[in-house]
């Protein structure tokens, strides 16, 4: 049984005291600032605008979907966006609606109805602009509740990309700075992986790997020949369990997580509640409060400081401040970035820390869409197996520009698949005409198929960007960003590619293809947006230092996916999370010496 | 990765261009929740052909489709969505009686074969109102029938949603 901390919604908390610190936010990055911050003795007091809900008890990972009234589908009154719905219609996407709450596409995905509280009603949180998938999950944990799991590395072809083609910047840091934080969060939370030595995606301290079904150890073995790579799901998943976390479990092979969104109600897949509040709650040094929409950064006027933050209780909608010695933005990419923006002053007049003009631009993620689905003809027919119970596939990392060079685009992809038979076989819906001819194929290719899906490098683009709307406002009255943001032709050959190279390797492996689809998603559909106020050794041509520190104001710091320079093909919590925790380190250090 | 399935898609129509609500009817005890009987019945043999019984497993009518399509029509929350269904239904029996001059019900289990044949040719590419219903008849019963007791346990012999010590494969070694 494991322990239930009670993380309450009381909004009672001491606004009195000077922290010293506060977060703005407890997704990754705000729990892992949390941790760091509470572990070395400061007082910390941790905002976020959703409530605190329990997935433990929401989430029923194992109940069947003829259990559920709905067979595990959102009430009739609400809706969620579907892909062609970004596309034909303009942002705000809810406006108009006639359904009781929009959410974003996620919704659509799985047995929803058990995580249709943790994202955002599109109706309450608009956005205007240029078209953007955009996935918030406003709760105590963020989208940690309900991410993929895909914990990569970055490498030196990341933060030294410039080194490689010449485009954009590098990172004021190099892989050796970040390797040993690397190392610690994997420690800390947890992680699934098999080492392979690959310089492009560096390995991990991991625990029992993911095993690989029969079609994927022959795909494997085929990618050998073709100096390509492919590895067990490198998953957030505490395979072996942590003595030093009794609020977690160890993964039980459910499968639960391919069927919901997140979807894990033992937290063996990491979520910052379990991983990292409630521990950080246990030292005595942390105090949250939920429902605390944050709104403004507060500046003392005569050293330039930040002083703390302004927010609104989201239920009752009164104002409050919270003070502290520093502050810290962890309420993502693109909410941290709109925090910058709206804390507008005499002496921040283009929002606080935005002297370079930086903040809101340089914005990037992955593209998506390129998939391909094959059979693997020696499994057709055969006994039914049990090919789901882990918390992920595989993964192809990047070739692309790695020791070879292209001569249409640079940076690179890497693939995520799976093969085999779920709940629901998707050959149910692959399989033609009707009867019992019908009826024998989805039976005798449910456990034959095998997927992969890339997800490619999008250019920082100083001109793809994000300001404030100067009308819509949102429903608690403050004002909302406004998108200015597509695709670039780099991306677009990428995704080429994507599907060519995609085929390539199925065919190589004698699968049999039975869809390659070279078509594009909308922008924001990966939910890895980054950059929105990159680190840089340059004030003029950057928002933060190495640090995650303001150049412009010493206490104030952006903690989150913000701070990328680029963002690598590479999933980024991970090194959301280990980039966090250098900064906090450091910010303990200099606290400590009064350099802040 | 895609989706598996994207199962609100299946009942939502994609153009949304106006936005009105149907109330629920009042529903007599053991009466569709939003079908006519008649309606009814031939959703149902429409499902069972779909997806019958063989000597593998039970088929859509023992995994109760047609009831599960009716409460979800009933309660769609979109007049369009339950209309298409109503539509969809009609324009079988007017492919019916133009390839059979009979109602749908009416024709022998031959001819019945042959017109969801005909409609299964162009599954992929959908123009007509019957092949488009088809196409939306298909989807609908494949999710309803594979997510029941039967579907995922008799007929799939689905093995997982279990708890297991450790997942039996292949290592990458």
């Amino acid at each position: 049984m494991l322990l239930q901390f009670p993380i309450t919604n009381n909004p009672e908390v001491d606004l009195n005291t000077t922290y010293d610190a506060v977060i703005v936010g407890s997704g990754a990055a705000g729990g892992m600032a949390a941790h760091v911050l509470t572990a070395h003795g400061l007082k910390v007091l941790l905002l976020e605008a959703g409530k605190y809900q329990d997935t433990g008890k929401i989430l029923h990972s194992m109940q069947w979907p003829y259990d559920h009234p709905r067979r595990g589908d959102m009430p009739p009154d609400y809706h969620a966006l579907t892909n062609n719905e970004y596309t034909f219609r303009k942002a705000p996407y809810a406006q108009n609606s006639p359904y009781s709450k929009v959410t974003s596409y996620i919704q659509a995905w799985g047995f929803s109805d058990y995580s249709k509280t943790l994202v955002v009603d599109e109706k309450q949180n608009p956005y205007s602009g240029t078209r953007y998938a955009w996935v918030r999950a406003r709760v105590v944990g963020g989208k940690t509740t309900i991410w993929g799991r895909l914990a990569l590395r970055l490498s030196d072809y990341d933060f030294k990309a410039k080194d490689h083609d010449g485009y954009g910047e590098n990172w004021p840091i190099s892989y050796a700075d970040l390797s040993p934080y690397y190392d610690k969060v994997d420690l800390y939370l947890g992680i699934s992986g098999h080492p392979e030595g690959l310089p492009q995606m560096p390995d991990g301290k991991y625990q029992r790997p993911i095993k690989l079904t029969y079609s994927e150890l022959h795909l494997r073995e085929t990618l050998k020949g073709m100096d390509r790579m492919l590895t067990p799901y490198r998953a957030g998943v505490t395979t072996d369990g942590l003595k030093h976390n009794k609020y977690r479990s160890r993964c039980y092979g459910r499968g639960a997580c391919d069927r919901h969104v997140g979807g894990c109600d033992i937290h063996a897949a990491f979520d910052s509640p379990t991983g990292l509040i409630r521990p950080a709650m246990d030292t005595g040094n942390l105090t949250l409060r939920p429902n605390s929409t944050v709104y403004e950064v507060t500046v003392d006027k005569d050293t330039g400081k930040a002083t703390g933050v302004s927010f609104l209780d989201s239920e009752t909608r009164k104002s409050y401040q919270a003070k502290a010695k520093t502050v810290l933005l962890a309420a993502s990419t693109l909410e941290s970035a709109r925090l910058m923006l709206l804390s507008k002053s005499s002496l921040y007049p283009n929002g606080i820390g935005n002297s370079s003009e930086h903040v809101g631009h340089n914005f990037c993620e992955h593209v998506m869409g390129p998939s391909v689905a094959g059979i693997m003809k020696e499994l057709v027919g055969k006994p039914r197996t049990l090919d789901d119970g882990r918390p992920g596939g595989f993964y192809i990392p990047r070739f692309r520009n790695v020791n070879t060079k292209q001569s249409d685009f640079i940076r690179g992809y890497g693939f995520e698949g799976g093969a085999g038979c779920g709940m629901i076989p998707g050959s149910a819906f692959t399989s033609p005409g009707f009867g019992e001819e019908y009826k024998k194929h989805v039976r005798d290719y449910a456990g034959a198929t095998i997927e992969i899906g890339g997800f490619g490098e999008v250019l920082p683009r100083y001109e793809n960007a994000m300001d404030i709307d100067p009308e819509l406002k949102d429903t608690w009255g403050i004002p909302v960003l406004r998108f200015s943001y597509k695709f670039g032709e780099n991306e677009m050959k990428m995704a080429k590619d994507m599907a060519v190279t995609g085929r390539e390797m199925f065919e190589a492996a004698g699968f049999e293809v039975v869809s390659a689809n070279d078509k594009v998603l909308p922008e924001g559909w990966s939910i890895h947006e980054l950059g929105t106020a990159r680190m840089g050794d340059n004030p003029k041509t950057s928002v933060l230092n190495q640090y995650e520190q303001s150049h412009d104001v010493k206490n104030l710091f952006v903690v989150d996916g913000s701070a990328f320079v680029n963002a690598s093909c590479q999933n980024p919590t991970w090194t959301i999370m280990a980039l966090c925790w250098r900064s906090c380190d450091y910010l303990a250090d200099q606290l400590k010496k009064g350099e802040i | 990765m895609e989706p598996i399935l994207n199962r609100r898609d299946l009942f939502k129509a994609l153009t949304a261009a106006a936005f009105t609500t149907l109330q629920l009817p009042a529903a007599e005890p053991g009466a569709p929740l939003f079908f006519s009987k008649p309606e009814f019945a031939l959703l149902d043999a429409l499902t069972d052909l779909m997806i019958p019984t063989d000597d593998h497993s039970p088929g859509a009518r023992e995994a109760g489709v047609a009831p599960f399509i009716d409460r979800t029509v009933a309660e769609a929350f979109l007049a369009q969505d339950k209309e298409s269904w109503r539509k969809g239904l009609a324009a079988m029996n007017q492919f019916s009686q133009s390839s059979c001059q009979c109602p749908f019900m009416k024709a022998t289990p031959q001819q019945q074969v042959e017109m969801l044949t005909k409609l299964a040719a162009k599954e992929k590419h959908p123009e007509t109102e019957p092949e488009k219903f088809f196409t939306q008849l298909k989807e609908t019963t494949a999710f309803a029938y594979y997510s029941s007791s039967i579907g995922i346990h008799q007929d799939i012999n689905y093995k997982g949603n279990v708890l297991l010590e450790q997942f039996v494969g292949y290592d990458a070694t």
